[in-house]
């Protein structure tokens, strides 16, 4: 009979369509391309061997590590996908390139598999990946140097990155990237993502429409960078288009596991970061400051969740 | 013509798929009298009931066949003229076993013999709580409450303000449609009767903008009404739970674990209404109701007058059968409705429909961990947290599940419908529930 296998669970019987871990990782993919191309535009063959090499890396170390822990695989759901992409996109251009590799592996298998797997994670495994190679490059260099870079890598990635020019002032520096360049074609050198802040804005916008992420936490960092900037007597303008502010406001700060889930705490965890990452690279290392702050911004996810839960629907104000 | 965004609405909640054009424009018909009816002791909430009849007995229509002695509870009437075939415990829709009056309907069913009418004008309020008592009456959208206690707030809580909730914001459900359409000026009538009951000044019927032709028949049958009035809200789910309405309507807000007459509200069902008005002029107690019969996988989808006691099958029997593989069968809607493993269940006074879902409406997935989207504190019309409900109930910390707020939950299930992970919100919450009130039995 037609009946046989009626389902039987606990209400509501209805699902939102097409609201899946699956499908919105999918969605940030997408939103990556228009910085993916622009950076294939600019460096050509580097680009795509980065790229290539971080993906194939993260989708093969999270299949493994799930066999070895004996879980379901979960390379379907994109997440490793998105953590390859979102590593070659932050990393230095001029790393050598095993330290793509372990960066990826640091983020796939140390901070999002032996947390429990995606959802218990409390760093951005991505950014956790970076950060690690970035402290650690002092001893890694000397080993993995030996085993060359790829050759021809970024020939116009020599010259100081915008960030540079941002801590020790933008006048008097021929050689610093226009405003429009920023946007639209910088080839002075950073991370590929630094080719231009308009390609990460335009896939941020797409994020936003599909409801993937909310305005919170993108605009309260990117409104605290710029007048924090300019209080602190630089180029506030400047400072948001330059480096990786963007892509850490739209796809690295909004990583849903690792942000605060009320708009309150969303808006405390946005101007932390941008706190942080103005402090950190006035007076602080200029590179890798996004990563920082993101990450110490990481850390206290779980106290603003807590200190700004809703207040309930009809509940008396505490006497 | 209204716009959208100016209709009043409460803060989170969901929009599903609505589907009610699969059946509102479908008139209300009888159903068909099925050979046997299955008639519950208990369909409300409140104390069981006693059987008045035994095996063998003949009954007539709308004979008291069960009731009880205690305040919270209401009697049950036989829907047909018939034979008692049985009185035995049969699984309700919920599955748990309830004493049942089995009785096997004569081949001609006379008229209901209504009794002549007072002047409704006259009735007092102690009056009309016995109306609604002796008749069996309870909240006909799902909670089934007995209407004559709803009807006696305290005396220290006077209520100003009866709302009639005509929302009907389950999806594909469509029975308070029609019957404010079909029976309008019933149940206009059968507000007055609640209103005058609780002493109330005003009345308001809140309808969703997706029903302005039902809107509009009512705003002409209250237009020489002073204190009545026909509000349109968003259509938006759960506009018609009653702390979202009574906050939608008035902007009071009803604080945790208290009921709507905290804020000198009183909110009625459409059905409840139109069977009180029934009940104060012909003496005709709750025995049959309309019942949505819909889905993608019914063939003919309608709403239907159904005798209490209908087992589901004979009226998806009457809708057509199905159409398709079946994937679930609800009692009620697909948003708070019970899922049944097969058409055995009978029609309550509670039934508001029998829906029947194809596989692409309901698809099953795994439960995995949560990815703290934060979609379900986004959807929460009640501003919790749901996720970490959950979280507290599988680790089995109850406490911590009742600091998140389990028990001011009234699982409409927006967090579960919004859920990227597929989690449950809705089991975990009740299992919670259970156990918080099992530990304060101690």
């Amino acid at each position: 009979m037609a009946t046989d296998r009626l389902v039987v669970t606990p209400p509501p019987h209805l699902h939102k369509e097409g609201e899946t871990i699956a499908s919105s990782m999918r969605d940030v993919v997408v939103a990556l391309i228009p910085a993916v191309i622009a950076a294939l535009v600019v460096f050509k063959v580097n680009a795509l061997f980065n790229l290539v090499l971080c993906v194939a890396t993260a989708v093969a170390a999270d299949w493994l590590i799930r066999r070895a822990l004996g879980k379901e695989p979960t390379v379907g759901d994109w997440s490793a996908v998105l953590t390859g992409l979102l590593v070659a996109l932050v990393m230095p251009a001029t790393a050598p390139w095993l330290h793509y590799v372990i960066a990826v592996v640091v983020a796939v298998v140390i901070i999002k598999e032996l947390a429990g797997g995606l959802g218990l994670n409390l760093f951005n495994p991505a950014l956790f990946g970076l950060a690690f190679v970035l402290i650690c490059s002092g001893f890694l260099t000397p080993w993995t140097s030996k085993l060359g870079t790829f050759p021809g890598l970024f020939d116009g990635a020599t010259g100081g990155t915008p960030l540079t020019y941002l801590k020790h002032g933008l006048e008097g520096s021929a050689t610093a990237p226009s405003l429009l360049a920023l946007l639209f074609g910088n080839r002075t050198g950073g991370a590929l993502t630094e080719v231009g802040a308009f390609w990460v804005l335009l896939g941020g916008a797409y994020l936003l429409y599909k409801g993937v992420i909310r305005w919170v936490i993108p605009v309260s960092i990117i409104a605290t960078v710029l007048i924090l900037s300019y209080i602190l007597g630089a180029d506030g303008v400047y400072a948001v288009l330059a480096g990786g502010v963007m892509l850490g406001a739209f796809f690295m700060a909004t990583d849903w596991v690792t942000s605060p889930m009320t708009p309150y705490g969303q808006a405390a965890f946005g101007i932390l970061i941008g706190v942080l990452i103005t402090l950190i690279r006035l007076y602080g290392a200029p590179s890798g400051a996004v990563a920082y702050s993101i990450l110490i911004g990481n850390a206290f996810v779980p106290l603003l969740d807590r200190v700004f839960r809703p207040e309930r629907f009809g509940a008396v104000a505490a006497a | 013509m209204e716009q959208a965004g100016k209709f009043k609405t409460f803060r989170g909640g969901i929009h599903p798929p609505y589907n009610k054009e699969l059946s509102s424009g479908k008139a209300i018909t009888p159903a068909p009298l099925p050979p046997e009816l299955i008639v519950p002791l208990q369909q409300h909430i409140g104390a069981p009931n006693e059987p008045k009849v035994s095996v063998g007995d003949k009954v007539g229509v709308g004979q008291l066949i069960g009731s009880s002695e205690a305040f919270v509870s209401a009697p049950v009437h036989s829907p047909v003229s018939g034979t008692v075939k049985a009185i035995e415990e049969v699984p309700n829709f919920t599955g748990a076993k309830v004493k049942s009056i089995i009785i096997t309907p004569d081949p001609t069913q006379p008229e209901f013999p209504q009794k002549e009418g007072g002047d409704l004008s006259s009735l007092t309020p102690e009056q009309i709580r016995e109306i609604a008592r002796s008749a069996g009456l309870v909240g006909m959208g799902g909670a089934a409450f007995p209407t004559h206690v709803k009807l006696a707030p305290p005396a220290d809580k006077p209520v100003d303000t009866v709302i009639i909730n005509a929302c009907e914001c389950e999806p594909f459900l469509t029975c308070d449609h029609r019957l404010m359409l079909e029976r309008t000026s019933d149940l206009v009538a059968g507000l007055k009767l609640c209103m005058r009951a609780v002493g109330a000044k005003r009345g308001i019927i809140g309808v969703e903008a997706n029903k302005l032709d039902a809107a509009e028949a009512l705003r002409s049958a209250v237009s020489s009404e002073r204190d009545i009035s026909v509000e349109v809200l968003e259509v938006k789910y759960p506009e018609g739970a009653e702390k979202m309405l009574i906050f939608a309507l008035t902007g009071r807000k009803v604080p945790p674990g208290k009921l709507p007459s905290e804020v000198g509200c009183l909110v009625q069902n459409v059905g409840t209404a139109i069977a009180l008005y029934e009940a104060a002029t012909t003496g005709k107690p709750l025995i049959e109701r309309v019942v949505t019969v819909t889905g993608p996988g019914i063939r003919n989808p309608g709403n239907f007058l159904v005798k209490m006691g209908t087992p589901i099958s004979a009226l998806i029997e009457a809708a057509g059968g199905y159409l398709g593989t079946p994937a679930r069968l609800i009692m009620g809607g697909p948003m708070t409705g019970w899922a049944q493993a097969d058409a055995s269940a009978a029609v309550v006074k509670g039934t508001s429909g029998v829906v029947v879902l194809t596989p692409d409406l309901a698809p099953e997935a795994a439960e995995r961990e949560c990815v703290r989207c934060g979609k379900c504190v986004e959807a929460c019309p009640m501003f919790l947290m749901p996720n970490f409900i959950a979280r507290s109930a599988r680790r089995g910390s109850w406490e911590e599940a009742e600091s998140w707020g389990a028990l001011d939950c009234f699982e409409c299930g927006c967090c579960s419908f919004s859920c990227p992970s597929f989690i449950p919100h809705v089991k975990y919450v009740r299992q919670a529930k259970a156990e918080i009130a099992a530990r304060k039995k101690k």
